[in-house]
């Protein structure tokens, strides 16, 4: 019975988040439709694709359903409502506030960054100025992420990073292939880091975040919209190497965590922070070390045994599946794969 | 005696009649003036500031004669508060407000109407020329009723003293 009443709560968060911080950006038809489908597909929404002349296709987990004019998910294209212009018209000027001349950094990067972090991907015909993508007309589709933070999904890889007595936190490498939790992982483990950790008996740190793509904090104008803890500053939109040596001389942080490393200036930036005695969380693109080992700067960070802890993500047992944590030695530090606790589609 | 003071009263009224027809005829050219600079602060917050739309219609609200701020102002409001709604619907919306205040003619209003239109729906560039189109729109309106104020204005001022003058002639 417990656990019914918390999951109802949960749909009934996650509606109202819906209601309140989505629809408000979907042009009428579109949103009618929407407010109707089922709450529990709601529960479970994570995209919501929006393409000239083409079907409105939601992504409930891992399956893809269109919609009819009365809200009912169906699985053929049959007597599904089709996108037109105007909508695509409507969409963009809700979501740019009636201001695409505001959205110049956010048109070149395709993508913008709504009020509670959620994100809206698109893409048109690019313009280009001198061989540089200077902004982009005639935008066709769009496609809405839902962020959806999932508190305490690092909670069972905490106990992991830190150094026995009291000794700091190790550099700390989550590697994952997409879709599978990593960059809901590591707005997690900023949060507890800087809240600190009851259960472990650790005090929370300063961390500082650079998210150069406002997908950690989900920044809306500079403001982070997701939990990042008590104790985080937020450098958003700003490129990863410079941020860090940003932050490191502008906020004194004892952690610094940024999102999928591997540039040259990267690795740069990487070896300062360790001689500023400043910790570094980071995740990055993958499967396997052997998989690193194919670019450069990161074989370059991985051979000098840069990271003290190797976090590898799947979806072997679901989405956030943490499939294995290694030290910086290579030894094995969990002998069987962990589940995730609820990133993403949760059951 | 009396008969003096009555004379007085109506040569003045029928005057004062006269003045307040050509300041009417003033009232134009200015709001014309008015909304050519409201729209060049417009610019300004566009290009340099690039302001989400409500923000820059407040500030440019904030910062104008009445009655060019209820058009601005209403525009906002209309974005603001009605959901779904697109920039060129909320700005006619405002246009509605506006037009029975203010002393512009239709073809002043069409201009600013095909303004709406294009507003907030562009890049940077394309906005500016819009605004800059606009302006030399209002601004060629403005020099047709300025023309226009110069001829009737006059006109109204003499004719109404002389219509009070006469009007004293025929009653006695």
């Amino acid at each position: 019975m417990a656990t019914l009443s918390v999951s109802v709560t949960a749909v009934i968060k996650d509606t109202t988040v819906f209601a309140e911080e989505i629809l408000p950006f979907l042009p009428q038809p579109v949103r009618g439709m929407l407010n109707r489908i089922p709450p529990i597909a709601i529960d479970k929404l994570e995209e919501i694709r929006i393409r000239e002349d083409q079907p409105l296709l939601l992504r409930v987990g891992d399956k893809h359903y269109f919609i009819n004019e009365q809200g009912s998910l169906l699985d053929e294209p049959r007597e599904c409502y089709r996108i037109s212009n105007q909508d695509i018209q409507r969409t963009l000027q809700l979501i740019s506030e009636g201001s695409l001349y505001a959205l110049e950094e956010e048109l070149r990067n395709g993508y913008l960054t709504l009020r509670g972090g959620h994100r809206v991907g698109f893409v048109g015909r690019a313009v280009l100025d001198k061989g540089r993508v200077k902004t982009l007309k005639y935008i066709s589709s769009l496609n809405f992420r839902l962020a959806r933070q999932v508190k305490g999904c690092a909670d069972k890889i905490l106990p992991f990073l830190f150094k026995p007595s009291g000794g700091g936190i190790y550099h700390t490498l989550i590697v994952s292939p997409p879709q599978c939790g990593k960059t809901t992982l590591l707005r997690d483990l900023v949060r507890q880091l800087s809240n600190g950790v009851v259960s472990l008996r650790v005090a929370g740190v300063n961390v500082g975040l650079v998210d150069e793509r406002s997908e950690i904090a989900g920044c809306f104008r500079g403001k982070p919209q997701n939990d990042v803890g008590v104790r985080t500053d937020v450098l958003d939109g700003c490129p990863k190497a410079e941020g860090m040596l940003m932050l490191i001389r502008s906020m004194s942080p004892r952690v610094v965590a940024t999102d999928e490393i591997g540039r040259q200036e990267d690795a740069v930036a990487l070896e300062e922070m360790l001689h500023a005695g400043i910790t570094v969380i980071s995740t990055v693109h993958g499967s396997s070390l052997e998989d690193l080992g194919c670019r450069p700067a990161l074989r370059y960070i991985l051979e000098n045994r840069v990271f003290e802890r190797i976090v590898f993500l799947g979806r072997t047992m679901g989405p956030g599946t943490v499939e294995g944590i290694i030290d910086g030695g290579g030894k094995k530090l969990l002998d069987r794969p962990l589940t995730g606790t609820g990133v993403k589609g949760r059951q | 005696m009396i008969k003096f003071i009555g004379a007085g009263l109506v040569v003045s009224g029928a005057g004062f009649f006269g003045v307040t027809m050509a300041r009417n005829y003033a009232r134009r050219p200015w709001q014309l003036r008015w909304l050519q600079s409201a729209l060049q602060m417009l610019e300004t917050e566009i290009a340099y500031a690039s302001s989400p739309l409500p923000e820059a219609l407040d500030h440019v609200a904030r910062s104008c004669h009445h009655p060019i701020e209820i058009l601005f102002q209403g525009a906002r409001e209309e974005l603001k508060e009605r959901e779904g709604v697109t920039v060129a619907e909320a700005w006619e919306a405002a246009i509605k407000k506006f037009q029975p205040v203010s002393a512009l003619l239709s073809s002043d209003i069409g201009v600013l109407v095909s303004f709406g239109r294009g507003l907030g729906r562009s890049d940077r560039e394309e906005q500016l020329k819009n605004l800059a189109l606009t302006r030399e729109q209002l601004r060629l309106q403005e020099v047709a009723a300025e023309a226009e104020r110069v001829r009737s204005e006059r006109m109204w001022r003499i004719l109404g003293f002389l219509v009070g003058i006469a009007m004293v002639f025929i009653l006695y």
